[in-house]
């Protein structure tokens, strides 16, 4: 037997990073910003995406890419609120969208015709958070409804995530949840986090949401 | 199993897919903030590495600090006969 090794040190993520940046140059060069939304299950994030494409639909033409283990229900829901920029990604038991799935999803999106790109990724706190999808940023969502220890219990996806969205906050009179612990712990696991406290549901308190994307979307235009 | 997949298509792209029957042994470094389960991938990169075209190659992870997930050496037995 002649066994020789072969010494590679390449990283896992090493194709997914540069499909990754080939994503970010393609968004780049059409000035749209991507942002990853990323929760565990039942966080909010496809009732947020609604209320994002219901009061800014008209304003903008939004770009949905959603993610989902089996069925494509979270994009058939977005998809009243918007006429054709929906694309949904079956992972078939994957745990996270990768950007290999994003070029592809781009590949039926007409970025020339696109303000905003927003990802809906897969209900998980953990595998997203060590996958770039070539995003402006990765939004990390957690709700009222949840512990107020997430930021402390999955920290690699709040220091990866630029902004945080707090959700169901008109549910704190109802449920056992401190959120000066919960903004405390966000804040130590990344003191650069940018906290929104939202009501998707009710569509209150949305209003610094929607102004955070509007400012990105002329930022990005150079209006 | 998304990476143990991924760790497999790095395999076949540096050795190509005739060779990889004569894959004996994969080296990975895992980081403990990589946000990878050790034990999950071990069992995953079990499947991969049971399935043709590789014939049984043993995974070696080493544990490391910090966010490293890299395929870090392969062991290939140019003796081993085909089937």
């Amino acid at each position: 037997m002649t066994v020789r090794t072969i010494d590679l040190r390449e990283s896992v993520m090493a194709r997914n990073d540069e499909l990754a940046a080939e994503v970010r140059t393609r968004l780049s060069r059409h000035s749209v910003p991507a942002f990853n939304l990323v929760s565990s299950p039942g966080s909010g994030k496809t009732v947020l995406l609604e209320r994002t494409l219901e009061n800014l639909g008209d304003k903008f033409s939004i770009g949905v890419v959603t993610g989902d283990v089996q069925t494509q229900n979270d994009a058939d829901r977005l998809a009243q609120y918007t006429d054709k920029l929906v694309h949904a990604v079956v992972t078939g038991g994957a745990c996270h969208l990768d950007a290999r799935q994003i070029t592809t999803a781009l590949n039926e999106i007409d970025l020339s015709k696109t303000d905003l790109l927003l990802i809906e990724n897969v209900g998980n706190l953990i595998c997203p958070a060590s996958w770039d999808l070539g995003e402006t940023a990765k939004v990390v969502l957690f709700s009222t409804t949840e512990g107020e220890d997430k930021p402390v219990k999955y920290p690699k996806v709040f220091r990866e995530s630029k902004y945080a969205v707090l959700n169901k906050v008109d549910l704190l009179p109802h449920v056992n949840f401190d959120v000066d612990k919960a903004v405390s712990y966000a804040r130590q696991t990344n003191p650069d986090l940018r906290l929104f406290f939202t009501s998707a549901l009710t569509g209150l308190w949305m209003d610094e949401w929607y102004s955070f994307l509007t400012t990105a979307v002329t930022e990005a235009q150079g209006k | 199993m998304s990476v143990a997949v991924e760790v497999g298509r790095i395999l076949e792209s540096r050795v190509g897919l005739q060779q990889l029957q004569k894959v004996v042994a994969v080296g990975l470094e895992v980081g403990d903030q990589a946000g990878v389960e050790f034990e999950s991938l071990e069992f995953c990169l079990e499947a991969v590495f049971g399935s043709p075209p590789f014939r049984n190659a043993g995974a070696e992870i080493e544990r490391v600090p910090g966010n490293a997930l890299r395929v870090a050496y392969l062991e290939v037995d140019d003796d081993r006969q085909d089937d």
